[in-house]
């Protein structure tokens, strides 16, 4: 099939309307900034959906002026955490990072004047956002229209993924400019190469999965709805393998989606240690390697979460030995950060230590993980909250923290100014301490309320002990939350009153987005056109005036030291 | 709505559309001025499109093939697995779909050779055998589904006829996509275009055949599950 993308990326005076100029843009710039601001919008609307939900656990009684009017059934309750996984895993950890982010910055990283497909990447940015209406329509309508009108928001967000997915490979590969060859490509660009890679394969499995799930609702066929089938069927038929092949399906998904929420973080984790050490990322292709198996690897591990569900025998060792074999590449990750910070002139900012609170939460959730990974360990032995502490620190806080880092380095190129620093540290403080005080406990509490069941102790003491820790939990929730409140006003200061950058590149960083304007002007590529000279982390060579040299500047134009 | 006046092209990477030194910036369009004088610029900026235009399909067919093969997986699972597997008695017209796509697919390539041949009559005429073939096959696909239906045999009625609906019909909707591109590629204007004929029908012909071989092997699968 041929897109034909007319002259959509052709430098223009800003003329015309709002719509024209924002809405309707083609322009990779504005699209991604659109991203980022679903992203924010949905962020915090998943968090108070979490609100809601831990302050019922402790107060049950409680009434919410809003929630009470839409009736408190256990059907109701249930949406509750889907519209909050729902919003942050797919608009928050899979939009932010790649898709807002990588949209604004990855044609400027490797020099290129637009996406490849611009007209497809505004049509992906709309689907999106009618994938977020429809997910949040789906909130309030009757539960099983809801389910209905959900599935159809997932897959008009799996198919506008794979629309960007397939724009972000080709433009990586294709468009990128003179002198920017593999070796010298940012390590966020090679993230975001892998992620949609990934997001390629796994995106269009989940799609067959909602097309055999809209089929089971449309034109009653029997794809995944057992029940009904089978039950005239003996009980052990019925058992075994429909649900398993909904399970199959979706794991497919599901255990790449982690992965591809993580590698773009990964990506932009490197690229800001390395910039505020002032030093090149230490042993950079053997990182570019490892987050190419990251991909591979993270493609392969769906079966981890089926050793409970009549797998072939030898396949739980093969799954349990691949993702095992995941912490290697996680590993090199890891030896890489600490060695780019080692004996390192650190600037140590707000961009900085939400980097570096990405890496102790990716440690301590990655730590975690390694339980899960043992073949022994299966529903059985830990509880739900073991399960939902480890994710939720892996994966969804970790990103976020990593998401936090990109916006405070970038937000002087995206608008020319940039967030208050002491703002930043409080709220990173508040927001570390907040998330461990809740999320650690919650291993424990999945840990002790498993262990005491299986030992047949009486439910009514292990109650007793797990009653506080769950309002300590609560009251952490609340902490957090309130931190935000202080990012949100930092946001929205520094946006309208905010020091405003005296130079283009504040953070002396190498990578070509900084060698223009920031903010960039619309279509336009600084003086002259875009070519790289030279790797992406030249940081302290020897001989050089300053302590880096950006990847524009050419070998004779390089200011030599005294 | 910007974009859809002014002439199309796109300023790709490496060229600098302000570089002609002072005056510059392009004139605002006029509405005649498809032939861009700067000849150079317009080709290179070709053979950055042409490399895009492939990787995209290429990436945009492994997608595809995804989607299929976890239906397949799914087919394979549920079939071995199944314990009321009530096998779908094939229409004798896929015999003849499958003999019409197969021969779109000579088509088109005979019609590719004229093109390069620069026989613009000859390609056409092809080509519009081509579509035709596309849309005799499509049209093919709808009388098997009524002889099934015929027989009694609907979507919803047994797990094996799920997935015959659901794959002819996954595999219509794609192909119909490709029959698009065949219109596309035998109706657009290509002077003003950023994307010559011979590529455009190359990269048609890259999707045509692959929705070919899945044909093929969707075939083989259901006709091998029974």
């Amino acid at each position: 099939m041929v897109t034909y993308d007319g002259d959509a990326n052709q430098p223009e005076a800003p003329r015309g309307s709002f719509v024209s100029r924002y809405l309707l843009s083609t322009e990779h710039k504005i699209i991604g900034l659109g991203y980022l601001w679903l992203a924010l919008f949905s962020v915090f609307l998943g968090m108070a959906m979490s609100l809601v939900m831990r302050v019922h656990l402790i107060w049950p009684g409680a009434h919410f002026p809003f929630f009470s009017t839409l009736g408190d059934t256990a059907e109701r309750y249930a949406t509750l955490p889907l519209l909050h996984g729902s919003l942050m895993v797919f608009f928050v950890l899979t939009a932010a990072p790649q898709l807002g982010f990588g949209n604004y910055l990855l044609p400027l990283q490797i020099g290129s004047r637009e996406m490849a497909f611009p007209v497809l990447n505004l049509f992906s940015f709309w689907a999106s956002v009618i994938s977020l209406f429809g997910m949040t329509a789906a909130f309030f309508a009757a539960p099983q229209v809801g389910i209905t009108i959900w599935i159809i928001s997932i897959s008009i967000f799996l198919a506008a993924a794979l629309c960007s997915a397939i724009n972000f490979s080709v433009t990586a590969i294709d468009m990128r400019a003179k002198g920017i060859t593999l070796p010298r490509l940012p390590l966020t660009v090679w993230a975001w190469l892998v992620n949609a890679i990934l997001g390629m394969l796994i995106f269009s499995i989940l799609l067959a999965a909602c097309a055999g799930l809209l089929s089971d609702r449309f034109f009653d066929t029997h794809f995944f709805s057992a029940a009904d089938f089978l039950a005239s069927q003996p009980s052990n038929v019925a058992a075994d393998p429909l649900p398993a092949l909904w399970q199959r399906l979706f794991w497919f998904f599901a255990q790449a989606e982690v992965y591809v929420a993580m590698v773009p973080c990964f990506g932009i984790v490197s690229h800001l240690i390395s910039t505020f050490s002032r030093k090149p990322v230490w042993k950079e292709r053997l990182v570019v390697l490892a987050l190419c198996a990251v991909g591979l690897v993270g493609f392969c591990v769906w079966g981890q979460h089926m050793f409970s569900r009549g797998l072939n025998p030898f396949s739980p060792l093969v799954f349990s030995v691949l993702a095992a074999s995941l912490g290697v590449p996680a590993a090199i990750l890891v030896v890489s950060w600490f060695a780019t910070l080692w004996k390192a002139r650190i600037r140590l900012n707000t961009s900085l230590l939400f980097a570096l609170g990405f890496v102790s939460l990716f440690l301590s959730g990655g730590i975690s993980g390694i339980f899960l990974a043992r073949r022994g360990i299966t529903s059985g032995a830990v509880g739900e909250d073991f399960v939902a502490g480890h994710f939720h620190l892996v994966m969804g806080v970790a990103a976020t923290f990593a998401i936090l880092a990109a916006l405070f380095f970038w937000f002087p190129k995206l608008f020319g100014r940039r967030l208050n620093e002491s703002l930043g540290r409080t709220h990173f403080w508040v927001t570390f301490a907040g998330v461990y005080c809740v999320f650690m406990p919650m291993h424990w509490m999945g840990l002790v309320s498993q262990s005491a069941k299986n030992a047949g102790a009486n439910l009514a003491s292990i109650a007793a002990w797990i009653g506080p820790v769950r309002s300590f939990i609560t009251v952490g929730i609340l902490i957090a939350v309130f931190a935000q409140g202080i990012f949100l006003f930092n946001f929205l200061w520094s946006l309208l009153r905010g020091e405003r950058i005296r130079e283009s590149n504040p953070w002396s960083a190498t990578t070509l987005e900084w060698m223009e304007a920031s903010p960039p002007r619309p279509g336009e590529h600084g003086d002259g056109e875009p070519a790289a000279y030279r790797g992406a982390y030249e940081f302290g060579v020897p001989g050089v005036a300053e302590d880096f040299i950006p990847q524009h500047v050419a070998p004779d134009r390089v200011a030599k030291a005294n | 709505m910007p974009g859809t006046i002014a002439p199309p092209d796109i300023e790709l990477i490496i060229e600098d559309s302000r570089g002609g030194g002072g005056g510059g910036s392009r004139p605002p369009d006029g509405g005649d001025d498809g032939d861009n004088s700067d000849f150079d610029r317009q080709r290179n900026r070709r053979q950055a499109s042409q490399r895009r235009f492939s990787t995209a399909i290429a990436i945009a067919m492994v997608s595809i093939l995804m989607f299929f093969m976890a239906l397949a997986s799914a087919f394979l699972v549920l079939h071995h697995s199944s314990h009321v597997w009530v096998a779908v008695h094939l229409p004798w017209i896929l015999w003849v779909n499958t003999a019409v796509l197969i021969g779109s697919s000579l088509m088109l390539e005979r019609a590719r050779a004229r093109l390069s041949l620069g026989d613009d009559r000859g390609f056409r005429k092809l080509w519009l055998v081509t579509t035709a073939m596309g849309f005799l096959f499509v049209a093919g696909q709808l009388v098997a589904w009524r002889q099934l239906a015929a027989q009694g045999v609907f979507i919803a009625s047994n797990q094996a006829s799920s997935f015959f609906y659901i794959f002819t019909g996954a595999h219509g909707v794609h192909l119909l996509g490709g029959v698009a591109a065949l219109l596309f590629v035998l109706l657009r204007n290509f002077e003003k275009s950023q994307i010559s004929r011979p590529l455009a029908a190359e990269i048609t012909s890259y999707y045509w055949h692959f929705m070919d071989g899945l044909w093929i092997f969707l075939f083989a699968l259901l006709y091998l599950g029974k």
